[in-house]
């Protein structure tokens, strides 16, 4: 697919008199851009893995080659917060793109004030999660948030809690607060992807009387698979990051039940009292590598199913 | 008709729940925090509108709100130029190796922050970058470029060609093509991404929370942490300095809403 993309592009391209590259030009208008990429993503990029063999403290810098790396194969906080990491990118996009999708469709027929739902829906999106944040400690707040008092107001009483001060229920809370975000910019992306289709599909399906979940999953989910596809590996990327929230609401507590890698590298490099750069760095490297893997892993396995189904 | 009851149930539920923690914040914005604890759920009985301007003078706001406006602006402003000519040049130009260049500052987008962010500190504490806005701006750029160049390279991409063999014929420099061809053209293109970026480093906490640490320096994500640091269990008054934060980005947003969406879904849609 990405083929034939590259290949309409560059019979898109112009030829200028295809022998004389305009080479001056080139370099002019890439020169800023690879400037401050070579400066500030590069460089840092290998001073980071360079750093990962050395114990780097503010005027001391020594060799000690796979050290860091010994250590951190034995260090179990850092494998608890992989495992947290990991379930929060995989329960997430599931999550937001299941919901999301069966909300756009009880909403494709068209409803009237369309436009004004789309922006609320999409509002939680824009704030930082520095508010979202603070605004969701509130409303798990176990005297007079929200949550509670739903739950209470419900005749649940038992099932109040003090939601992100378990430790068995905080990540699980966490992730709630991201598919709360999220879901509503997948509902709006799966909106347009199905509003884009034609109609006659859909309504062929409806001719056939099949029922509505062959339908969904027969007709619809096929044809919008990319967009699909697409959002899960957006919300997958995004949850690998997550760092804000939890340094707002948690800070990664209680007993390390919502640590993640971002928080952890956070604290090893600037708030532990060890002053070594060179452990977090370790961090950074490993997860930079488990996190390409991981992305070119479901990106192969999209484009595997792709193949075999078509 | 019973569906359709159905689906405005739908529809409202999650609409409330979308937007009913924003409101909540609202209302308890205009209350006093002795008012809230009475009941947390009341409607304003009477408001309090000066408690914003307390918010915004003994907490140090308008310094955070400064900085903020002086690193994004000046951040977007640089970052919207270089990303513009690199896109140009990417969709543009056939030469050998424009696949590779574009692949190399495109992949920066799966990047996990920490593999930068440690060298990023002690580089900017070498150059006397650290605790400047001038540092946080230019980590800001090399943050959001691979983004800004994406978007932007596949809409230039989509400009028909004959445009530009036109221009070329007429003698014009390359410079002028870019200058007077691609970007107005592309100018809805260049605007989402103007509106993204400017959202987005808006909200930048992580950056800002490693590379600043100087009071008179906070953006204003810092500065809010600061803020629920200091007044605690003061919820009325933290409620009203999260409104101070929201407002600009509503304000944005009632604006420019369909450019905003239209941004944020352009990595998703293909």
């Amino acid at each position: 697919m990405a083929d034939t993309e590259s290949a309409a592009r560059a019979r898109a391209l112009p030829l200028p008199s295809a022998e004389r590259q305009p080479w001056g030009a080139i370099i002019a208008f890439l020169l800023p851009a690879f400037t401050i990429y070579t400066a500030l993503t590069a460089y840092p990029v290998f001073r980071t893995l360079w750093n990962s063999f050395h114990t780097v403290l503010p005027r001391k810098e020594e060799f000690i080659g796979l050290a860091n790396y010994v250590t951190l194969a034995q260090d179990d906080i850092f494998w608890r917060s992989v495992k947290n990491t990991f379930i929060w990118a995989c329960a997430s996009p599931l999550a937001e793109v299941s919901i999301a999708l069966l909300l756009a469709l009880a909403l494709y027929a068209k409803i009237p004030g369309m436009r004004f739902f789309r922006i609320a829906w999409f509002t939680p999106v824009l704030m930082s999660y520095v508010v979202v944040g603070i605004i969701w400690v509130w409303i798990y707040n176990y005297d007079w948030g929200a949550a509670n008092a739903i739950l209470r107001a419900l005749g649940l009483e038992g099932w109040a809690r003090a939601w992100i001060g378990d430790p068995k229920i905080a990540l699980p809370s966490l992730i709630f607060i991201t598919t709360w975000m999220w879901t509503g910019f997948n509902m709006v992306v799966l909106l347009a992807a199905l509003h884009s289709l034609p109609s006659e599909v859909i309504e062929a399906a409806e001719l056939d009387n099949c029922g509505w979940g062959a339908k969904l999953w027969h007709v619809i989910i096929p044809l919008i698979r990319p967009t699909l596809l697409n959002l899960l590996v957006l919300s997958f990327i995004g949850k690998m990051k997550i760092f804000d929230l939890v340094w707002i609401t948690t800070k990664g507590g209680p007993l390390w039940s919502t640590e993640t890698v971002s928080t952890y590298t956070y604290k090893r490099a600037f708030e532990w009292t060890t002053f070594d750069l060179g452990y977090p760095s370790t961090i950074a490297a490993v997860w930079f590598v488990i996190v390409l893997a991981a992305v070119l892993t479901l990106t192969w396995l999209f484009r595997q199913r792709d193949r075999l189904e078509y | 008709m019973i569906s359709r009851a159905f689906l405005f149930i739908v529809v409202t539920v999650y609409t409330a729940f979308a937007a009913g923690p924003f409101l909540w914040v609202a209302t308890m914005s205009l209350r006093t925090t002795s008012e809230i604890s009475l009941d947390h759920y009341a409607w304003p009985e009477k408001l309090h509108w000066e408690k914003f301007p307390q918010a915004w003078f003994n907490s140090n706001y308008s310094v955070y709100f400064e900085n903020s406006l002086i690193v994004v602006v000046s951040a977007v402003a640089i970052l919207t130029m270089v990303g513009a000519m690199a896109a140009h040049c990417f969709a543009r130009y056939r030469f050998r190796i424009n696949r590779l260049l574009y692949f190399v500052i495109f992949s920066a987008i799966i990047f996990p922050p920490q593999i930068t962010i440690i060298a990023l500190f002690q580089t900017l504490v070498q150059y006397g970058l650290y605790n400047s806005l001038i540092g946080l701006t230019l980590v800001y750029i090399a943050v959001q470029l691979p983004l800004t160049v994406y978007i932007l390279e596949s809409f230039f991409a989509r400009i028909p060609a004959d445009l530009f063999d036109a221009a070329r014929i007429d003698g014009y420099p390359e410079w002028h093509i870019f200058w007077k061809v691609s970007l107005p053209i592309a100018l809805p293109a260049i605007a989402t991404t103007v509106i993204l970026n400017t959202i987005l480093l808006w909200n930048e906490f992580l950056y800002a929370v490693v590379l600043i640490t100087d009071e008179a320096k906070r953006t204003l994500p810092l500065g809010i942490q600061r803020f629920m640091g200091d007044q605690l269990e003061d919820v009325g008054m933290i409620a009203t300095g999260l409104m101070i934060a929201i407002i600009p980005v509503v304000i944005i947003y009632i604006f420019f809403s369909e450019k905003l969406i239209q941004g944020m879904t352009a990595g998703a849609v293909k």
